[in-house]
């Protein structure tokens, strides 16, 4: 499973390289709060030049891996129960739910459709309305306007056959909630080509670190080499290490879009709990597209297998090789946490990659 | 679900892009972006582009080294 590192995407010997390499100041934790930042690391081959000094951290950015187990719960209920037409990511399919995951739904003949974008979802409920759609929608800053969007085609469309079932969420709570984890975050680059700059140069009047991040090579090694340097003057700092995604303002028409179709709410992350505002919900005007109230969903607590530590993972309190069913009973073909299935997670980029850094 | 694509814009007609992303072809919704052009590289997520972005990291980076 080792991994040749990808040395030749990789500008070794530039600036960024050397003062990685050199590093030889106090124990540096850096949180990947992304998994695709996470997942490209291992693959570039870069926690292998990484002095012992400096120590990588998974994080809560992955979307599939934050959804806790009573979002599937309660998306199998939809499909089994109110018989609707499931349009999802498709990922979240083999996310176990309590009792089963919405793979093994399907063998039982419910109606699950993997999307690409929501906007297929709606233009799937706009071709089929005796049939009623739901989107189960998931994901950060990113993901939203998309959802967003359809359900402003819908509400124009005057559709009664589409909802949503939400857990979108959005980052900055999170990033409070993890201050302690780490003395910097990698912040994930496409989250803040949304948001603009400004909502992670607050966070240093909060004394969290950071800089925001593209995914190539040279994006990466440079992002470390800034956050290495700017320790050392040993003020919170932040640096914007992807200007040819990333603006001050970012996109002010999807910042727009979601103000219009959604308003913040608590929201519940797997492992870190309720995290007060960190969550995406409809305004009220748009409510007759939300799943929740349409088919009158009761509260539903999810239960996850007891070995798994997806929770202490996500915060960085532990590696996934630490998890006792890492590799045995829990693996990519066969999940038991959500870590392990998407692309992103990073018990499953461990796996990958071999486990052993 | 949340991997992010950098694609170039083909061409574009009534808010919906055909772009390739390393050789694959997909229409994607362009309605986020004003101004866009055959040409033009974009960041897609969720079949919608988010950003329009230029494709060199290298120049970025080394500008990114230098002010250090
Ligand atoms: S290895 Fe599997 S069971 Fe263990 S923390 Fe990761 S996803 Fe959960």
């Amino acid at each position: 499973m080792e991994q040749v590192p990808a040395k030749n995407e990789m500008a070794s010997h530039s600036p960024a390289w050397n003062i990685i390499t050199s590093y030889n100041g106090p124990k540096v934790r850096i949180m990947e709060v992304c998994g695709t930042h996470t997942h490209e690391i291992f693959r570039l081959g870069i926690r292998h030049i990484l002095p012992p000094a400096i120590e990588l951290i998974s994080g809560p950015g992955c979307p599939v891996c934050v959804t806790p187990v009573s979002f599937i719960d309660e998306a199998l209920l939809l499909a089994l129960e109110h018989h609707v037409t499931l349009c999802t990511f498709g990922d979240l399919v083999r996310v176990p739910g309590t009792k089963m995951n919405l793979a093994d739904a399907r063998s039982s003949g419910a109606n699950i459709r993997i999307v690409y974008t929501p906007l297929d979802a709606y233009l799937y409920a706009k071709n089929n309305p005796e049939q009623q759609t739901v989107f189960l929608s998931v994901g950060f800053e990113t993901t939203v306007p998309a959802a967003c969007l359809a359900v402003k085609k819908a509400y124009a469309d005057g559709l009664t056959n589409f909802s949503l079932l939400t857990a979108n969420k959005t980052m900055k709570n999170a990033y409070r909630a993890l201050k302690r984890s780490a003395n910097a975050f990698l912040y994930p680059g496409h989250v803040n080509a949304i948001t603009g700059t400004a909502l992670c140069e607050s966070l240093t009047q909060e004394g969290i670190s950071g800089v925001i991040t593209g995914f190539t090579a040279n994006e990466l090694l440079t992002a470390l080499a800034v956050i290495l340097t700017k320790t050392k003057e040993g003020r919170p700092f932040f640096y914007n290490c992807y200007p040819r995604v990333v603006t001050q303002d970012g996109s002010k028409t999807a910042q727009s879009l979601i103000a219009e179709i959604m308003e913040p709410c608590a929201s519940e992350w797997r492992g870190l709990g309720i995290i007060p505002q960190s969550g995406l919900k409809l305004q009220p005007i748009y409510k007759g597209f939300d799943a929740r109230l349409r088919f009158h969903l009761p509260a539903l607590t999810g239960r996850s297998d007891p070995a798994c530590r997806c929770g202490d993972v996500l915060q960085g309190k532990c590696k996934p090789t630490d998890c006792k069913i890492f590799g045995n009973r829990c693996r990519p073909e066969h999940p038991i946490g959500a870590c392990m299935v998407s692309n992103e997670g990073a018990c499953s980029a461990y796996y990958q990659y071999g486990g052993n850094l | 679900m949340c991997v992010g694509l950098a694609a170039r814009v083909l061409n574009i007609k009534n808010g919906i892009a055909l772009v390739d992303a390393s050789g694959a072809k997909r229409e994607i919704s362009a309605e986020l972006l004003d101004e866009l052009d055959p040409g033009d590289y974009v960041m897609v997520h969720a079949g919608i582009a988010i950003a329009k972005i230029t494709n060199d990291d290298k120049a970025e980076t080394d500008a990114i080294m230098e002010a250090l």
